[in-house]
């Protein structure tokens, strides 16, 4: 652990050095005349168009509606998913009748339904929330059956003997035991969260950040498509440290995921 | 001292009402107040037609701390898992009797210190303590009852600390305080010391010892270790091929002195039943 604030400071910039340098290296190299600025933009150039765009409202609209259909997709897939999973870690039954048909679509790349998808809803809100949810429902579900499945059979037989209801035998043991799980399953959801919600706006949409990654395209405005490209990054980073940090708060038991 | 009550084959029947029939009760300092007498009557168990309880009869007087050892596979862990209704016997009957009196509801439970701590890593050790307590009263009255069992322990120091933090032994004794909390009428103990190392063991044989001599429950140990059950208690079941083989009485008072030769003469001849002497 760091020992003074100086030390702080230094392990808190060294994941930041290498970004740093790439962004100082690529400005001089589109400067110098290296690289056209017809294919890369400068990293100024690029801030000039988030500045535009910003000014305009075209970046906030589109990115409210592009995190709207994201969250709105994660709920609904992330929770059927979570809530299958749960049934068919704790149910025989329930596995029975429906884990073999999950497993069955989940061979499929939910991507591949882009098609079918635009056949049946169109290019509407509709085909964005049903692609995100398909995507998100596969890692929370397997994560979820895989977390309960590994429950320590131990800790189960010991909240029988001591007298634990169901209730808070799946309260207090299995649940908690089957977090770690659930969350890596939260993180891969994330991530297909925007992948998917991306390809789907790039292929057929009228608003989002994909959307207007594409327009820019058709005009040949590049520094807005990589404007595109790096808020995708920066989106993804915020999803992936709020996971963290919800992490390390659910799981302060547990020395792995214990803040350094 | 006299440490010869041996019987062969002892209390093949155990009578029909055992409980007059004053078996052995060299029991803790003040009569027991909350023990529960366990009587077994022709018990079988087979697992998958493989027979692990062959016909076995037992008492346990309230408050007698019985030790249960024999070879790995013998039955024994069998016989603790199936007194606690842990499994459900094939033929036979088991029957708990509470104290005098006692309404069903509120009879004293009965409890189980496993090999492992089996402590839940996501709860605090004073929330880990309090399962014991699970579903009586507040959670304010049960933290507070936590508490008083982790003192007896000596653990009172580590009421917020996470498991994960704490030493193997210091864990065993989260579990004894867990197992404590509800003033049980029997706390069976399942080779609960078996991990630890040997200057623990003792430590722990002590503190179980001194608060089995204070509550007064029936105490059940099924141990492969010959000395702590001849250092822990009165009385000691030696299983072989899921019946009872040796019954033994062991009158050395206590506190009971470590390397003391009339328990290491009664822990010879044990062993030497069970290395087929």
């Amino acid at each position: 652990m760091p020992a003074s604030k100086r030390d702080r400071l230094r392990d808190a910039a060294i994941p930041w050095l290498l970004p740093a340098a790439i962004l100082v290296g690529w400005q001089a190299a589109v400067s110098t005349g290296l690289v056209s600025n017809r294919f890369m933009p400068a990293p100024l150039d690029v801030v000039r168009a988030g500045w535009e765009a910003g000014r305009t409202g075209e970046l906030w609209t589109n990115l409210g509606v592009s995190t709207l259909r994201a969250l709105a997709g994660f709920v609904v897939g992330g929770g059927i998913g979570f809530a299958l999973g749960l049934a068919n870690g704790l149910s025989r039954l329930s596995e029975r009748l429906t884990d073999t048909s999950v497993q069955m679509v989940r061979n499929v790349p939910h991507l591949s339904l882009i098609p079918l998808v635009i056949l049946w809803f169109g290019i509407g809100e509709a085909a964005k929330l049903f692609l995100v949810a398909l995507g998100v429902f596969f890692p929370i579900y397997a994560n979820t059956l895989h977390g309960i499945r590994s429950v320590d059979p131990g800790l189960v037989e010991m909240g029988r003997v001591y007298g634990m209801s169901r209730a808070e035998l799946f309260a207090r043991v299995v649940l908690p035991g089957a977090l770690p799980s659930i969350f890596v399953g939260l993180r891969y959801g994330l991530g297909i969260m925007w992948l998917t919600l991306i390809v789907a706006e790039t292929i057929s949409a009228s608003s989002g950040l994909g959307y207007m990654a594409m327009q820019a395209r058709e005009f040949m405005l590049v520094d807005v498509v990589v404007l595109a490209i790096l808020i995708y990054a920066a989106l993804g980073k915020l999803a992936d440290a709020l996971t963290r940090q919800l992490e390390r708060a659910c799981l302060a038991w547990n020395p792995a995921y214990r803040s350094a | 001292m006299l440490l010869d009550a041996v019987r062969r084959e002892a209390l093949s029947d155990p009578g029909p009402e055992p409980r007059q029939s004053g078996g052995p009760t060299p029991s803790p300092a003040e009569p027991s107040a909350r023990g529960i007498a366990v009587t077994v009557r022709d018990l079988h168990k087979s697992f998958d037609g493989h027979a692990v309880i062959e016909g076995l009869n037992l008492f346990l007087p309230a408050g007698g701390f019985t030790a249960v050892v024999g070879r790995s596979g013998c039955g024994k862990s069998t016989l603790l898992r199936l007194i606690l209704g842990l499994e459900n016997p094939t033929g036979g009957r088991i029957d708990l009797e509470g104290p005098e009196g006692s309404p069903r509801r509120s009879e004293p439970p009965k409890r189980i210190m496993f090999q492992e701590p089996r402590l839940l890593p996501w709860a605090r050790v004073v929330d880990n303590v309090a399962v014991g307590l699970s579903g009586h009263g507040t959670r304010a009255e049960r933290r507070e009852r936590a508490r008083a069992a982790l003192a007896e322990v000596g653990l009172s120091d580590k009421a917020g600390h996470w498991p994960a933090t704490l030493s193997g032994g210091q864990r065993q004794r989260v579990a004894l305080a867990r197992a404590l909390v509800s003033r049980p009428g029997l706390l069976a103990l399942d080779e609960p010391l078996g991990a630890l190392d040997a200057l623990t063991r003792i430590g722990m044989q002590d503190l179980i010892e001194r608060i089995w001599r204070a509550q007064g429950f029936t105490a059940l140990l099924v141990t492969h270790d010959v000395a702590e059950a001849v250092a822990l208690a009165d009385r000691i079941l030696v299983v072989e091929a899921g019946r009872i083989a040796l019954d033994l009485r062991v009158d050395v008072p206590r506190p009971r002195r470590r390397g003391d030769p009339d328990l290491a003469r009664l822990e010879g001849r044990i062993l030497d039943h069970l290395l087929g002497g």
